[in-house]
């Protein structure tokens, strides 16, 4: 086998990561705040399904990826009042959510399943530099939302360890309490967290359809990758740049089965191959549960916990 | 929250009046219906008539309520599973796999044992066997959370992914122990005849259906009357406490895990030994391992309750399959659109049950 297939799996990886990191940090923005939305698998499906739907339509791709920013937004804004406001069950909210938008994408879906997808985003070309051997087609040779990802996830970074409106979220998930007392409505950030974050998620499931989908079949689009973009959240320990590093590390192991495949090495049946992303995730997450890897996560304090100003 | 000189405030009731607890499921389903209606006009299908036609295939013709018993019955086992591990808010959201792993155990039981067993003896360890692969199936996400804390959501629900691979690479990867060696089509093979059920009738009601709420009326009366149930609520309400009695948190953990798994893993032994008699991976189509999340929920944790909403929602998925094949087709995925709605409505409604509405008319203070 030539080495030349494992540049474009690496290439494959950091594109595929470009839907983990964003929708990673769109996991983790919420439970900064404080909130916990395990809906991320049914946001991925109505983004990708809103993305197939608006680009069959119209035709355009821009407006393909934004209305599943749009999409997403409104389904965290439905956790966010199930949540903050009527202080329901996240954990059973988020899932209501996973069933919701899994049914709704398959109803809404239904007369174009099958079909090819209608618009690609197609790769920037950087000239010169997408020539360059290896590195051209793992680092220079993806879209405009693969770079645009990159760049929010440093930018969140910063915001969130170095502006105030960061150091406000943060204190939302650790110490709500303190928030209220300085003034600053807990309810307020808490909404506009989650929705951003469920935007973010409704533009990775958009992306996700356009740039990696061939057809819409709603059994085989997101396959599950919402759940490993909340396990990956404790991997990234809640921080946007730690975020990137999971992703195309995590984009790797969802990409290795297809490539053997491709090759026709069968050192092991299909069905197992495509285990092995899950049994990875599941792997990191029990790595990281033992006493000394939990001390140095941190993850927000008052994750999941409805803020009740009387209580306190 | 304020709305210009109103305040509307929640505040928590002592005790919540009895038609508070039949108002919020119907109103709660009728929202659900009323969202599912808006979707179908959308889509171009007249919702009353939908409706119409989902609720005579799906309970009130003769045919359409034994199917959906037939139904009901797995899904009443997920239902139970589900309420037992999340009333003690342990999450167990991996009934799915635990169900298909119940699926391959007790076809294996049901090949490799029942032909040397007593004809009596051959369901009951068909049955046993499906459970016990199913509680297996959760046995390491469960040791995890009891012995370490990690959070038993998302390993539980990973390992739905890795059953779903497992049942397609036994049926379609290999042509192993479970595939039908007598032909080349893919499909599994049939276990032995002393370990089936034959249904009522004509119908599609098996036998099962009584143990399924056999075990619904044993666990509510269980775990109202014995110590176990009394250290299991207390666990949920308060670990400290629970540590403070001298309760083992680490065992009671592990025990609801496992119990929990075995009743998933129960649902797809019913199968098994009823309409399948095979690893049939039709099952994998029906999502009545992520359904009993809802059943369970919808009941708020009642196992009684898990008994009525299981029908329902079978009623609704049977319903929404008859309606694929009439004049013009709707999509079955309506019911699972019906089914979240049902439950984010029943989710905000019973903020509504424990809380009361307060509007005050609030003075503008003119701070000094």
């Amino acid at each position: 086998m030539n080495a030349n297939v494992w540049v474009l799996t690496f290439a494959d990886a950091f594109s595929i990561a470009t839907t983990l990191i964003l929708a990673t940090i769109g996991a983790i923005l919420t439970e900064r705040s404080g909130v916990i939305n395990l809906g991320v698998e049914g946001i991925l499906l109505m983004g990708a399904v809103t993305a197939f739907l608006v680009g069959d339509a119209t035709g355009n791709v821009w407006l393909a990826l934004l209305l599943p920013v749009a999409v997403g937004a409104v389904m965290a804004l439905i956790h966010a009042t199930l949540s903050i406001t009527l202080r329901a069950n996240q954990i059973v909210a988020g899932l209501a959510l996973v069933i919701f938008g899994n049914g709704l994408s398959q109803f809404i879906g239904k007369p174009v399943e099958g079909k090819t997808r209608p618009v690609v985003i197609k790769a920037l070309d950087l000239g010169p530099l997408t020539d360059l051997p290896i590195v051209g087609p793992i680092i220079f040779g993806h879209d405009p939302i693969t770079y645009l990802t990159w760049v929010g996830a440093v930018v969140c970074s910063l915001c969130l360890n170095r502006t105030r409106p960061g150091l406000v979220l943060r204190a939302t998930g650790d110490a709500p309490a303190t928030v209220d007392a300085q003034g600053v409505s807990v309810a307020r950030v808490r909404f506009v967290h989650t929705i951003i974050g469920g935007a973010r998620m409704g533009l990775a499931g958009g992306w996700f359809m356009l740039a990696r989908g061939t057809a819409w079949s709603q059994a085989a689009t997101t396959n599950g990758i919402g759940w490993i973009a909340l396990a990956l959240v404790v991997f990234a320990a809640w921080r946007p740049l730690r975020a990137i590093a999971g992703a195309v590390l995590f984009g790797f192991t969802l990409q290795v089965p297809f490539t053997l495949q491709g090759q026709q090495i069968n050192i092991l049946p299909p069905e197992i191959v495509q285990m092995l992303p899950y049994l990875a995730t599941l792997f990191v997450l029990v790595i990281l549960s033992t006493p000394r890897a939990r001390k140095l996560l941190g993850a927000p304090k008052m994750l999941g916990q409805p803020f009740v100003r009387d209580e306190r | 929250m304020n709305i210009g000189n109103l305040r509307i405030e929640l505040e928590p009731r002592l005790t919540s009046p009895k038609w508070l607890y039949v108002v919020v499921p119907v109103g709660s389903l009728l929202c659900a219906f009323i969202v599912g209606g808006v979707f179908l006009a959308l889509t171009g299908h007249a919702p009353i008539g939908t409706f119409a036609l989902l609720i005579d295939r799906g309970f009130t013709s003769t045919r359409g309520i034994t199917n959906t018993l037939g139904t009901a019955t797995p899904l009443i086992c997920t239902g139970l599973a589900a309420a037992f591990a999340f009333r003690m808010n342990l999450f167990n959201i991996g009934e799915e796999g635990q169900m298909y792993l119940g699926m391959i155990g007790s076809a294996w039981a049901g090949i490799a044992l029942a032909g040397h067993l007593p004809g009596f003896a051959a369901v009951p360890v068909v049955l046993m066997t499906g459970a016990l692969t199913g509680a297996l199936w959760v046995l390491v996400p469960a040791v995890l959370r009891a012995k370490m804390g990690t959070s038993e959501i998302v390993s539980t629900l990973l390992l739905n992914y890795v059953a779903l691979n497992l049942v397609n690479y036994f049926i379609f990867g290999s042509r192993g122990f479970f595939r039908d060696p007598s032909t080349s089509f893919p499909q599994g093979r049939l276990i032995e005849e002393s370990a089936r059920l034959t249904s009522f009738g004509s119908t599609r009601t098996y036998p099962t259906v009584i143990i399924a709420v056999g075990l619904a009326v044993g666990l509510y009366w269980y775990m109202k009357r014995s110590n176990y149930g009394y250290e299991t609520s207390v666990l949920a309400d308060s670990p400290n406490t629970a540590r403070y009695a001298g309760m083992n948190a680490t065992k009671l953990t592990l025990s609801v895990l496992l119990f929990s798994g075995a009743l998933a893993g129960l649902a797809g032994a019913m199968y098994v030994v009823g309409p399948a008699g095979k690893v049939d991976p039709g099952l994998l189509q029906v999502g009545l391992g992520y359904a009993g999340i809802v059943v369970a929920a919808l009941a708020r944790y009642n196992f009684m309750a898990v008994v009525l909403t299981a029908v329902l929602f079978a009623g609704l998925r049977e319903g929404g399959a008859s309606l694929q094949i009439s004049t013009n087709p709707v999509p079955i995925s309506i019911a699972v659109v019906l089914q979240g709605a049902v439950l984010l409505f029943a989710l905000g409604g019973e903020v509504f049950r424990r809380n009361r509405l307060r509007v005050r008319r609030v003075q503008q203070t003119v701070s000094v």
